[in-house]
């Protein structure tokens, strides 16, 4: 494999991504509501209702599971509830970068073939493996990012309208593990589904559907928090992190196996 | 330098290709021709190292290229129907990221000698997708020639160029022949083969035919010359027709002459007629056009 071969084209995938900011619609699109739907639960429903979230019943085993959390003691009733909930929330953040890399990703081969570029890229010393790795990196380093930037203004957003300390909570190894690790697999695994889908259907939209799949295991594990009162604690994290990482090396090896040039240049219109 | 062995191809129950050979050599403009469907394209891509052929093989230097065909790719230029450049990138982005896809030690350089080369310098900071048709092919070429390919495979070089911008692009393609690069074109332009090309293949799905235009137009028709009389041609017809040449056809002032008949040539017919009395203004070779010789071909008409 050559590094640099993948560089080029990693580059190349930058450079036509600042051409298109609108792939970055849906991803910033969840972002925002990963944002905006803690600030409306912890902050803007009790701030019109006048009711504290620490006098709710209803959010009395929620306090107590979060405070069974290391140095969540440390904070009072209300901002532990706080934190509590933009700390679940953070999983609905973890699918800003999936719902980007997806966006990205599906239209990676077919794009390429849909221009008419992929014959001359193709007619190089390019491996598949080396093409399927700059597409994938090349819709992950941007997802990457955004997840950073979501991050940094839901940290701000926190520190600056929520109780003191929720900030801080969310600079714990829980939530990081979430955002960048959790995070960042999970994304892996949707745009690597994605770039397999992209290399056997001919349209963007069936690579999309199909790579969509990976929104629904995180949205069980949103509402499994939620709902049923799951934590998803640091061992949790890592052992999600540590499947999706398997399943992201078989997927890749998949997408090598499954990228058919013959098939993509003879036979997709 | 790149050599077809009885290259055949099949997908599903078709053949696009079927037991094709021939060899390109360096400093040569060889070319492909043939109907829509023929497997010119096919074949221009298993040559490239982009398809694998279901049997025979591609040579390359002399030596086969089966299962290395990242490294016939190294060394191969192909410029594909359609430009295929990134819209979004500048013409200096995409001639550069195809330098670094062959692993130029300088790509920098590689770019502004070949931008220099194509006359697109001056287009280096503009977007691929202002770019005029004839524009894009020139960068096009460009980066087909970056990484100094010996061999070089053109599918549809003009097509869909204006008269201009087609001219300037059969400039370039003469200008590889001078650098003895080996170059390979597949073309429905049989004007263009005319001009270009040092031995034409006739390709069906099977190869039809493969020489010089001329020893294809000798083997398609047989020699005539065209004689240009002060006067009316019929007269002279007949001081042929006395001579055993059979094949002889008037009209108007000028007598079209097949020359398979009475094992007479030229300086011999001209002879004659002078003898006769005839006032001979003109005497030329009688040529099919390339596209004759090709239908001609096509149609099993070769003699």
């Amino acid at each position: 494999m050559s590094w640099s071969r993948v560089m080029a084209l990693l580059g190349k995938e930058l450079a036509d991504l600042r051409g298109r900011p609108g792939i970055f619609f849906p991803g910033l699109f969840t972002g925002a509501i990963a944002i905006l739907l803690p600030v409306f639960v912890a902050l803007l429903v009790p701030a019109f209702t006048g009711e504290r979230l620490a006098d709710s019943a209803d959010l009395k085993i929620a306090l107590e599971l979060y405070r069974q959390q290391p140095g969540a003691r440390a904070l009072g009733p209300e901002a532990a509830i706080q934190a509590s909930l933009f700390q679940q929330f953070l999983v609905l953040l973890v699918l800003s970068p999936v719902a980007a890399a997806m966006s990205i990703a599906a239209y990676s081969v077919i794009g390429e073939k849909q221009a008419r570029t992929l014959e001359p890229l193709l007619a190089t010393p390019l491996t598949t493996f080396e093409l399927l790795l700059a597409k994938t990196l090349g819709a992950f380093l941007p997802a990457l990012a955004l997840s950073l930037v979501c991050f940094v203004v839901d940290l701000t957003v926190a520190a600056v309208f929520a109780e003191p300390g929720v900030a801080r909570s969310l600079l714990t190894p829980r939530p990081l593990g979430v955002l960048f690790l959790m995070g960042p697999m999970a994304s892996l695994t949707a745009l690597s589904l994605a770039v397999c889908v992209s290399s056997r259907v001919n349209d963007a939209r069936s690579a999309q559907q199909l790579a969509v799949l990976v929104v629904l295991p995180i949205t069980g594990l949103l509402i499994a928090q939620i709902g049923a009162g799951f934590v998803v604690t640091i061992p949790v994290i890592l052992l999600i992190t540590g499947v999706l990482a398997v399943v992201n090396v078989g997927l890749m090896r998949l997408g090598v196996s499954l990228f058919d040039r013959e098939t993509i240049l003879t036979r997709w219109k | 330098m790149l050599e077809a062995e009885s290259l055949s191809k099949t997908f599903g129950p078709r053949t696009a290709v079927e037991h094709v050979s021939f060899d390109v050599r360096a400093g040569e403009i060889f070319a492909l021709v043939g109907p829509n469907g023929a497997g010119k394209t096919t074949t221009l891509r298993m040559l490239a190292g982009l398809i694998r052929p279901s049997s025979g093989g591609v040579r390359f230097r002399g030596q086969p290229t089966a299962g290395i065909e990242t490294t016939l790719r190294a060394g191969i230029g192909f410029l594909t129907e359609a430009p295929g450049l990134w819209d979004r990138l500048t013409v200096r982005q995409n001639l550069k990221v195809h330098a670094r896809l062959h692993g130029l030690p300088r790509p920098d350089r590689a770019v502004d000698a070949a931008m220099d080369l194509f006359g697109v310098t001056d287009r280096a900071a503009e977007y691929a997708a202002v770019l005029s048709k004839g524009l894009r092919q020139r960068v096009a070429l460009a980066r087909a020639l970056l990484h100094d390919p010996g061999a070089v495979l053109l599918d549809e070089p003009t097509s869909g160029l204006d008269p201009e911008s087609a001219r300037d692009v059969r400039e370039l393609i003469l200008r590889l022949r001078h650098e003895r690069r080996a170059v390979l074109i597949s073309t429905h332009n049989l004007d263009e083969v005319d001009r270009l090309a040092d031995r034409v293949a006739l390709l069906n799905t099977r190869l039809v035919a493969l020489d010089t235009p001329q020893s294809l137009r000798a083997r398609a028709f047989p020699a005539r010359v065209r004689v240009r009389f002060a006067g009316p041609a019929d007269g002279h017809a007949r001081t042929l027709g006395e001579a055993g040449l059979t094949d002889v056809r008037a009209d108007g002032d000028t007598l079209s002459i097949g020359l398979d008949g009475a094992g007479l040539q030229t300086p011999d017919i001209v002879r004659r007629l002078v003898a006769a009395g005839a006032a001979i203004e003109a005497v030329e070779p009688e040529e099919p056009s390339l596209e004759q010789v090709y239908l001609r071909l096509l149609r099993g008409g070769a003699s």
